[in-house]
């Protein structure tokens, strides 16, 4: 029987962690991440969790004592966040292009420059094509569920990827909420052990990981990793419907959705921020007027179908974007959802936003303000060609 | 058929034709050779076979022709002679 | 059984034909070493001579018998930690070994070799050092010799140029993680570096760590017939001098009484061609001055196997 806790996001993710049985873990304490290391050596200290444990030497290490780890085909899990993402870079792509089924919960934290530590998924959301699942949650519940669900779809034998499970770094990783904890029975019920043999590193049986190998050779590999991509778009949901009935919670699988059914107006965004849009999508239902919420869970793959689908009826919409993507003058997710809706039949009028980077706040006056935005130029039928800053007006008094 | 891998690995050997690179010949005298084995120490090919009996000849087929078995041969009983195309 | 038994006797787990150069002593190292650890053992190769010859493999095919994989240049001593706690995380176990050049252990992978290092993995980690990354063509690294020629410290016309530093002492940095094996040689000397690697392969406590010097015809430019000779004349140099330790118990394993003069040991090497008497006579007295202090440590004995106890 599930049990009722307390837990704030890092907890949740190493109690995931836990319940899934990895075999090997390394990790590299760095802020907002740390408390989840603190968490899972202590369950190592006092005999809840038995696996082999170590301290890696940065982030970088990390991931490479984690690949020669998976290369013996035992289940593996690390944490990281920010600037540790972008040292383990090196390892992180390499580990997807092995096809090693490792879970990776991400923290998000703002990248630096100027000097951060608080939150915004710019450092997942930049590695985007670097081979892995990357799933993002809304809040601690669907930290837990989605981390011990990242296991199975990793280790499915037609997918063989790693995934990132992120969520944002204090609004999530240091914020209690009330998270149903399931029993380690039931998860075993739910994860089988891992076992393959794709790609191994066994005296038994003498293989060469990783020879020098011919461009085209290199293309089949490619495309038999996008093949797994795609082949992860039936997984996810699979997975996310096995949970559901296991468990009683289903996250929506590849997207969520609010109000999105009957909504003229659909907001899209992806993390924590979707509590936020929640809300308002709440107060102006209360109103009479017809928004909804479009949640991204999975960004890789992209669930292209899954967001031509939710729009389909639809006035327009209006995406949050809390990174930037530079050169394009708007965020990612409102880049990968215009490309998306090019096979589209209809050309949606689209309002793109850029807020909440460095930790800044993204209030519900400064949201329900990029709801108003949206409406007024979806109806105008305006497709927005740079973002809307969302910027609170500064304090008076400061010196 | 070849195998159809998923992942970057690599099964059986692959052998490069290293003999085809030989521009000089080792030649051991097996008259002289004193049969110490520094030459099969030496080789970096492992191209210096030793018989049960004890006696070592040169396997060719890997052989680069490097000479280090000429100048480390404590008997001086191996000689290096310009490669000849079979 | 002799050590020429064994080396007669025991298999080749590597690829007959590899495409080392002509006279390479790292090939014969190498093929040497995995004689001795046998067919259980899993080979690290990072990038580098030995990757670059196929030692890993090409396309669907591989270069040796035994698992073999390419670590990334900087992250060797990480992956084979990674793979002794996979093998101890389902009970089995394995020689966990890697095979890099200086490029990989002294410069881009020293952060990783020294973590491991210092959590005490139980791998064994074998650097050949030929000064230098001569795969692409011989640029320096911080374990060339000062004065050395390199593509990336080039001599002038008036002869002027070559390295401007000393080479890492890199095998007593290791020594001083206080590791429970760490050793020198040389592929003039293959029953000390035999005995070496069986000393290693014993350790059950921590990283064993062997550095290997290899002068390297084809970079250093001498003939490929003299790649033991001179591999042998920088040992009777002192240049590069034998030894081993347990902790702070080191031991000179080859002593050269009356050793070589260094300038007759720089003299067949082609990228010290342009050096002069004052070039020489420095590296003479770095020679000089890391032996004295090779020696001074091996008298203290510094009292201790490095635990502290």
């Amino acid at each position: 029987m599930s049990q009722v806790e307390v837990f704030n996001g890092n907890l949740a993710a190493a109690h995931a962690a836990r319940l899934s049985r990895p075999e090997v873990i390394a990790a590299y304490p760095i802020t907002p991440q740390t408390p989840v290391v603190e968490y899972l050596t202590q369950f190592h200290a006092d005999g809840l969790l038995d696996c082999q444990m170590t301290e890696a030497e940065s982030e970088h290490g990390a991931m490479s004592i984690l690949s020669g780890a998976s290369l013996t085909g035992v289940r593996c899990y690390t944490a990281t966040s920010s600037q540790g993402l972008a040292l383990m870079y090196e390892p992180y792509f390499r580990a997807s292009t092995l096809r090693l089924p490792i879970v990776m919960n991400i923290v998000n934290r703002e990248m630096i420059s100027p000097q951060t530590v608080w939150g915004g998924p710019q450092d997942s959301l930049t590695l985007r094509d670097a081979g892995w699942i990357q799933l993002y949650v809304e809040d601690n519940q669907e930290i837990l569920d989605t981390t011990i669900q990242a296991f199975k779809i990793a280790e499915h034998p037609e997918v063989l990827l790693p995934v990132n499970v992120c969520y944002d770094g204090f609004y999530l990783s240091h914020m209690s909420e009330r998270v149903e904890l399931p029993t380690l029975a039931e998860v075993d019920g739910f994860l089988p052990p891992y076992s393959s043999r794709h790609i191994i590193l066994d005296p038994d049986h003498p293989m060469a990981v990783d020879p020098l190998t011919n461009g085209r050779l290199l293309m089949g590999y490619r495309r038999k990793h996008m093949e797994a991509q795609a082949a992860a778009l039936r997984v996810i949901e699979q997975v996310d419907s096995e949970y559901s009935d296991r468990f009683g919670r289903s996250w929506g699988g590849l997207v969520g959705e609010y109000c999105a059914q009957d909504a003229d107006y659909l907001m899209i965004s992806l993390g924590s921020v979707c509590g936020a849009l929640r809300e308002c999508v709440d107060e102006f239902r209360s109103r009479g007027l017809r928004v909804g919420l479009l949640k991204i869970r999975s960004l890789r793959p992209f669930p292209r179908e899954r967001v031509i689908r939710a729009l389909d009826g639809k006035k327009g919409f209006g995406v949050i974007d809390r990174n930037v993507s530079f050169g394009t003058n708007t965020g990612i997710l409102y880049q990968e959802i215009r490309a998306a809706l090019y096979s589209a039949s209809k050309r949606y009028p689209a309002a793109a936003f850029i807020g909440g980077l460095g930790g800044e706040d993204l209030t519900l006056e400064i949201v329900e303000r990029a709801i108003d935005a949206t409406m007024a130029s979806v109806d105008a039928g305006e497709v927005a060609e740079a973002a809307t800053w969302l910027i609170r007006p500064e304090k008076r008094g400061n010196s | 058929m070849e195998k159809d891998y998923i992942a970057p690995v690599g099964e059986g050997l692959y052998i490069a034709r290293t003999g085809d690179w030989r521009t000089r010949r080792p030649q051991l005298d097996q008259a002289s050779c004193r049969r110490c084995g520094i030459c099969l120490m030496y080789c970096p090919v492992n191209s210096i076979v030793r018989s049960e009996a004890g006696e070592y000849s040169i396997d060719y087929e890997f052989c680069k022709g490097c000479g280090i078995c000429s100048v480390e041969c404590p008997a001086k009983s191996i000689s290096m002679h310009a490669a000849v195309r079979a | 059984m002799t050590l020429i038994d064994k080396l007669a006797n025991r298999e080749d787990l590597i690829s007959p034909g590899i495409s080392a150069c002509v006279g390479c002593n790292v090939e014969l190292t190498l093929r040497t070493v995995l004689k001795i650890l046998g067919p259980n053992t899993v080979l690290a190769v990072p990038p580098g001579c030995m990757g670059g010859v196929g030692v890993v493999g090409w396309d669907k095919k591989a270069g040796a018998k035994i698992p073999v994989f390419f670590p990334l240049l900087d992250n060797v001593a990480s992956m084979l930690a990674g793979i002794r706690l996979g093998f101890n995380a389902r009970g089995r176990d394995a020689h966990v070994v890697a095979f890099a050049g200086d490029g990989a252990t002294v410069d881009a992978g020293f952060q990783a070799l020294s973590g491991a290092a210092e959590r005490g993995d139980r791998i064994l980690y074998i650097c050949y050092d030929n000064e230098g990354y001569m795969n692409t063509g011989y640029q320096r690294s911080s374990s060339t010799s000062k004065g050395s020629w390199t593509s990336t410290t080039p001599v002038s016309r008036e002869g002027k140029g070559g390295k401007a530093q000393h080479r890492k002492d890199f095998p007593l940095i290791m020594a001083l993680h206080d590791l429970p094996y760490v050793a020198t040689a040389s592929p003039a000397f293959i029953p000390d570096l035999v005995r070496k690697v069986e000393r290693a392969m014993e350790v059950r406590d921590g990283l064993a760590y062997i550095h290997i010097y290899n002068p390297c015809p084809t970079g250093w430019s001498f003939k490929a017939e003299d790649s033991i000779a001179i591999s042998r004349l920088s040992v009777k140099s002192r240049f590069f001098p034998l030894w081993e330790s347990r902790g702070r118990k080191l031991t000179i394993t080859v002593r050269e009484q009356r050793p070589v003069p260094v300038a007759d040991y720089v003299a067949k090497i082609g990228k010290f061609r342009h050096l002069g008497p004052e070039g020489i006579a420095e590296l003479q007295a770095l020679t000089d001055e890391r032996y004295r202090y090779l020696e001074a440590m091996e008298k203290s004995g510094a009292g201790g196997d490095g635990t502290g106890a």
